[in-house]
């Protein structure tokens, strides 16, 4: 098996537990929070037939909701947060006044190192892609808010954008533009 | 050994990707009368006509509801989308009659503009004409045997292909 390939597993396992964690404690914290009726059946057929029910549709909306925001959250938060940190170390390796700046604002030990690679940040991108998908879906079928569908289709563009720029970073590793000089 | 073992890995990272989409959509929450459990033995004695969404996913309907409104009517509302000339179904009630007596339920659907669409509903194998593809709807009454449960189906039929998407609502009144 290609190194790449267990890599990958390995990498994809925390993102897809977390997707599904914020999802369901989203739901499970909202019900027991505003302390709504709610009934699991197993009345629907489908891949997993277990269902969520609640007594009403603004309820519903409602849960519906927050418990995608909290998805995004969850994924793309450290998603983001590894986008950031990979731009900011390039851009100081390139860059002096970035370095000035990070020394000013006492945060270079913060990007000295780089645990993020790219396929970490690509596999995180697609998680936030694909639950970016199932929020914009739901608030188009007025099964949730449409402020979460608008915040989803954000989230989803600055991922790709992201991911868009760490593709050129990765790119420039392998092969180096002659006009810019690296400070390290 | 390793070669061998690369399909399976790629179809591992494929699951990875695809049962948690699948469990997310799963996980959303699905509006439903709840069952008043008043009696303290755990027996029902809600004297009602439950009418509840089936829901799934459907080509031509999306963005299924149902409500009751202040006069004490279920509201269903759906949109019907674009589609081509053909016959599509769907189930998308399911009426509860928890009362020992039969009762009589009426049906009537409506869309805002003339859908050049026949559309009916199918209730215990039974057709009903809802609305014709002119327009003009009729009001459709079925018996509810007591302590009975049943599927109503949506039927559409479009003899020609139709380019936009409509918002169609049908009153439940239990009579």
């Amino acid at each position: 098996m290609s190194i790449l390939l267990k890599k990958a597993l390995k990498l994809s396992i925390l993102p897809a537990v977390l997707m599904v964690a914020g999802k369901f404690v989203g739901v499970m914290a909202l019900i027991v929070a505003y302390n709504l009726q709610f009934e699991v059946g197993n009345e629907i057929t489908g891949v997993f037939s277990t269902q969520i029910f609640l007594s009403d549709e603004a309820s519903t909306i409602f849960v519906n909701s927050l418990s995608d925001l909290a998805m995004l959250v969850v994924l793309g938060v450290p998603t983001l947060y590894m986008i950031v940190r990979t731009t900011i170390l390039q851009s100081a390796k390139n860059n002096p006044r970035t370095i000035a700046k990070m020394v000013k604002f006492n945060v270079l030990k913060w990007v000295t190192s780089n645990t993020a690679t790219f396929l970490k940040i690509f596999i995180w991108s697609t998680f936030v892609l694909i639950a970016s998908i199932i929020t914009v879906s739901n608030s188009l079928n007025g099964e949730s808010y449409a402020w979460v569908g608008v915040v989803a289709g954000v989230l989803s563009l600055l991922s790709i954008w992201g991911l868009v720029k760490t593709f050129e970073i990765e790119t420039d590793r392998v092969y180096p533009n002659n006009r810019e000089h690296s400070y390290f | 050994m390793g070669k061998f073992m690369e399909p399976i890995a790629l179809g591992l990272l494929a699951l990875l990707f695809i049962i948690p989409s699948i469990a997310v959509i799963n996980l959303e929450p699905i509006t439903k009368n709840l069952k008043q459990f008043t009696d303290v033995l755990g027996v029902t004695t809600s004297s009602e006509i439950i009418v509840n969404l089936i829901g799934g996913t459907h080509e031509i309907l999306s963005g299924e509801k149902v409500y009751k409104n202040d006069d004490g009517e279920y509201i269903y509302e759906a949109k019907l989308t674009k589609r081509e000339s053909d016959f599509y179904s769907k189930p998308i009630l399911r009426l509860e009659n928890r009362t020992d007596e039969d009762r009589e339920v009426a049906f009537l659907g409506t869309t805002l503009s003339p859908t050049r669409s026949d559309i009916g509903l199918v209730i215990n194998d039974q057709a009903y004409k809802l609305q014709r593809p002119s327009g003009e709807s009729e009001s459709v009454t079925v018996l509810l045997r007591a302590q009975s449960k049943y599927d109503v189906y949506l039927t559409v039929e479009s003899v020609v292909g139709i380019q936009f998407s409509e918002d169609f609502e049908i009153k439940i009144t239990v009579e």
